[in-house]
């Protein structure tokens, strides 16, 4: 059967000797779509070329997804397992690894019980893996210790969402619907650069006359075409959500017979929004009091809205809090369920949706199912053929897993697509976590910083080289075929869960010869949950341009407006924010007079282990920088591209500067893609959301120190 | 083949996808030929992106004194032929949007093609195909002709001139016409 996938009348090139393949893109939610070629004679991928019929992105692609196919056969590759002895790795079998995880996990839990061995997953990768990580977890090792990285992106947005919305699906609408929207009101979402080929989206509807409201520190490229650049004091969103929603109320843009229908809480949200007069909030955030009036209007006349944020709104303490108020911004306007209006976060990872829904995290089990609820888990039991008593407990999120490694409650450790020692805040505390560890298993296709500190790394396949599906940033099913045969003795993350869970005795739990029958399985496991997947099937797929969950029966075509009817709350109404602003945990001081927020650029992806090996992004983009403006460098008597100190009580870094008025005079910014020295993680503040346990990556109060020459 | 090339400066959101792209190009040899650059990094984020213009009368090839610059019956200034070009760099200087690159250990021209291997059979170039914002486009001369008009009107209606406090907000526009429209 072809693998090629193309709709009739779109043309592409296929050069002789080739074959195309059809996927997507491997880094961010967007997951644009691309063929990827392949010389049919040696079976090598040699390149890409644009999936013009892809419904989403329509060929497009950021330079990562252009040149993403070269790691696929890059010299770096991870080809054999690697055991560590004397502090160096030597090459290994596939047995002597296996026989050294197997004796160590084995030892280790006979002698400090089950719970002695974590798992540490990640979202850039497929459902069926993400599932696996979570059955793997809890029936291969037996474990409660199991969380992801999603922690670090997702888990803000979900809180927020299932708190407001009784559901957690990224978007509420279709994004192809998005030409059509008038007013987007965008916070801590840098789109350009983090989600680029979403751009033609936002241009094609401000062609056709939409408004653009952006909250961000910085002028990003989409702060910069704005009609309104709120540019707030980092950490400072849940005021200005608040300031907005106070003048909503005020100017009667409230669609009130929708509220008295479909929202609970409204007397109590006007009651919180009272004090958040345009003063009042210009003083929290910094932005001035016009301008959150003018954007009150906008959005306030505005029949179809998009409310949209990311990262930045999500990453701090009050993370959750600022995802609900956003949210109740789109519900005051009686968007949520409407064509092209609703509200949407932008996914950070390629899989950080699908990733999110089926069990990775430390209390959920596949279908958006709770671990604490009895008869999730008997559910689950049930298809996992195992008894309820013997399904592990909650555990703790990410971050909490260090402190648990520091007081050896876990002992050993099997890190699965991820890189917490770039990733994480305040790195220097982690890496000292994962040195105390007796032993660390590492999955990857490069050697991560994580990597390096491990027992036994175990060489992964690239998402190229295994197939499976992804949910992208809209909440669309799609399918990630095999381009080629593994490299070397690569093996994909669900054969090794396999391969060890054989080891410990429960092969028969994992008997899978491919990735669809994992997801047959996840079908089943998700089938009655909230995100339901029963009806998705590979077929469908193909046959509809993905299907957008919940699609509970088999011959359901998916669900790619929800809430049109009833929000999944209990009662079927959404739950309007009722949310004081509480402020950054960090408070700024003497000796830390400034502010710091983190991101990305576009030309690097997460912890960078795989875009800082591709030559054209690095020749872009080599090392971080410290963004400021030139008020603030000619304070500190910098110029630009001389290299500075930031430092914080956790740790500091030197980065050369970069001068622009593109961002706000008491914050500087650091992208976070790179490692040890390099690392902005080093400074980063580990505050924790109480109620979705996100780090709070985007404030922290920070010293700026010139250096002498 | 009527199609046109179609800058609009404004909406480039500075990710250099055309520059990765262009490198992918069959005979581009992993060398990309178009240009992205910040009008000025200190004030604004606003960038350009700069190719070929595939002009009708080409600076580069009338400056070429060993002729080695074709161009196509589609009117497509191609990159110097390898057993023609001296090495002389007479087109990076001639041409007046500084499009010919020099391979110095080639010791020979090359520039953008438009991707005349994709072209040639109607596929967008690389560069138009991937770029996320559409401020390169490869469409039909009435399209063009379309946007042409739509945005005159606009600059009229909203009496658009970039004034010393907002110039960043406006760049100049630009197309490069791929042929004729006889
Ligand atoms: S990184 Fe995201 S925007 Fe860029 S090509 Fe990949 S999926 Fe598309
Ligand atoms: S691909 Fe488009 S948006 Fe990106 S730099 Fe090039 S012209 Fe600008
Ligand atoms: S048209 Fe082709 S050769 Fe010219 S800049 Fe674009 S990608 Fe490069």
């Amino acid at each position: 059967m072809s693998q090629f996938l193309v709709k009739e009348g779109v043309k592409n090139q296929i050069r002789k000797g080739e074959k195309l393949v059809t996927t997507h893109c491997c880094y961010c939610g967007m997951q644009c779509g691309m063929h990827i070629r392949v010389d049919e004679k040696n079976n090598k991928v040699v390149g890409v070329e644009p999936r013009y019929d892809w419904v989403l992105t329509r060929g497009k692609m950021c330079p990562k997804g252009v040149t993403a196919y070269q790691t696929i056969d890059h010299p770096d590759r991870i080809k054999t397992p690697l055991i560590k002895k004397n502090g160096k790795f030597v090459e290994a079998t596939w047995d002597e690894a296996l026989d050294l995880i197997e004796s160590k996990y084995k030892g280790i839990q006979e002698t400090y019980g089950k719970d002695a061995v974590g798992v540490y997953g990640g979202v850039s990768m497929t459902n069926e893996k993400c599932y696996l990580v979570g059955k793997y977890a809890r029936v291969g090792l037996g474990t409660r210790y199991i969380d992801y990285n999603g922690r670090y992106c997702m888990s803000s947005a979900a809180g927020g969402f299932n708190k407001t919305l009784g559901m957690d699906r990224g978007s509420t609408l279709p994004w192809t619907e998005l030409e059509h929207t008038d007013t987007f009101f965008m916070a801590g979402s840098n789109t350009a650069e983090c989600h680029p080929t979403s751009i033609q989206w936002f241009w094609k509807a401000k062609d056709k006359g939409a408004k653009l409201i952006v909250a961000d520190p910085r002028e990003t490229a989409t702060a910069r075409v704005a009609d309104v650049h709120l540019d707030l004091l980092p950490g400072t969103d849940a005021a200005l959500a608040n300031g907005i929603m106070h003048l909503l109320i005020k100017y009667d843009y409230v669609d009130h017979a929708y509220v008295q229908e479909r929202c609970n809480n409204f007397e109590e949200l006007k009651e919180m929004t009272a004090k958040f007069t345009p003063e009042y909030t210009s003083k929290l955030t910094g932005v001035a009091a016009e301008k959150i009036i003018k954007a009150a209007h906008i959005f306030g006349k505005s029949p179809r809205s998009v409310v949209m944020f990311a990262r930045g709104a999500e990453q701090q303490t009050s993370g959750v809090d600022n995802v609900s108020l956003y949210t109740s911004m789109a519900l005051l306007r009686g968007q949520i369920g409407k064509f092209a209006s609703g509200v949407a976060t932008f996914t950070g990872q390629g899989n950080g949706q699908g990733g999110r829904e089926h069990g990775q995290k430390a209390d959920a089990l596949p279908g958006y199912r709770k671990i604490a609820n009895p008869k999730d888990v008997e559910y689950i039991s049930g298809i996992w053929g195992i008894k309820p008593e013997e399904m592990p407990k909650e555990g703790v999120s990410a971050y909490e897993m260090f402190h648990l490694m520091q007081n050896k409650t876990i002992r050993a450790l099997h890190v699965i697509c991820s890189n917490p020692v770039v990733s994480s805040p305040n790195i220097n505390y982690v890496q000292d976590s994962l040195e105390k560890l007796d032993f660390l298993v590492v999955n990857d296709f490069f050697m991560s910083e994580t990597a390096e500190l491990a027992d036994v790394v175990l060489p992964a396949t690239t998402w190229a080289e295994d197939e499976g599906t992804t949910t992208n940033i809209e909440g669309r099913v799609i399918r990630i075929r095999k381009v080629v045969e593994p490299l070397g003795e690569s093996k994909p993350d669900w054969e090794i869960m396999k391969l060890i869970a054989d080891r410990l005795g429960k092969g028969k739990f994992f008997e899978y010869n491919e990735p669809r029958e994992i997801f047959d399985e996840l079908r089943l496991a998700s089938k009655g949950g909230k995100a339901d997947y029963y009806g998705v099937t590979y077929e469908k797929i193909d046959e509809q341009d993905g299907v957008f969950w919940p699609a509970p029966a088999e011959d359901h075509k998916g669900t790619p407006s929800v809430f049109q009817e009833r929000f999944a709350t209990e009662d079927g109404k959404a739950n309007l924010a009722v949310c004081d602003f509480r402020g950054p945990s960090e408070v700024q001081s003497k000796e830390y007079p400034l502010w710091l927020t983190t991101g990305r650029v576009v030309f690097h992806y997460l912890s960078g282990n795989q875009t800082r090996r591709v030559d054209f992004l690095m020749e872009q983009c080599p090392e971080p920088f410290v963004e400021m403006h030139p008020e603030l460098a000619s304070q500190y008597q910098v110029e630009n591209g001389e290299r500075v100190k930031l430092s914080t009580p956790r740790g500091d870094m030197i980065a050369p500067v970069k001068i622009t008025k593109a961002i706000r005079k008491d914050t500087m910014f650091v992208p976070y893609h790179w490692g040890k020295k390099l690392a902005v993680n080093q400074l980063t503040s580990p505050a924790l959301d109480p109620f979705s346990r996100m780090p709070e990556f985007k404030v922290c109060a920070v010293k700026l120190e010139k250096l002498t020459k | 083949m009527n199609k046109i090339m179609y800058l609009e400066f404004e909406r480039c959101i500075g990710c250099r996808a055309c520059q990765a792209a262009c490198r992918e190009c069959g005979d581009h040899d992993a060398k990309e030929r178009n240009y992205v650059e910040y009008v000025d990094f200190t004030e604004s984020r606003q960038t350009f992106p700069m190719l070929c213009m595939q002009c009708k009368d080409p600076a580069c090839a009338r400056v070429c004194p060993a002729n080695a610059i074709q161009i196509t019956d589609e009117g497509v200034v191609l990159s110097a032929m390898e057993e023609k070009c001296i090495g002389c760099r007479n087109c990076t200087f001639g041409c007046p949007f500084g499009i010919p690159k020099f391979d110095f250990e080639k010791n020979k021209m090359y520039k953008c093609d438009m991707c005349y291997d994709r072209t040639r059979h109607d596929i967008a170039p690389m560069c138009a195909s991937v770029c996320p914002s559409d401020a390169i486009r490869f469409i039909d001369f009435d399209e063009m002709q379309q946007l042409r008009r739509k945005r005159t009107q606009m600059n009229l209606v909203e009496g658009k001139k970039p004034q010393e406090g907002n110039k960043w907000d406006y760049v100049p526009e630009f197309f490069g016409v791929y042929t004729d429209q006889s």
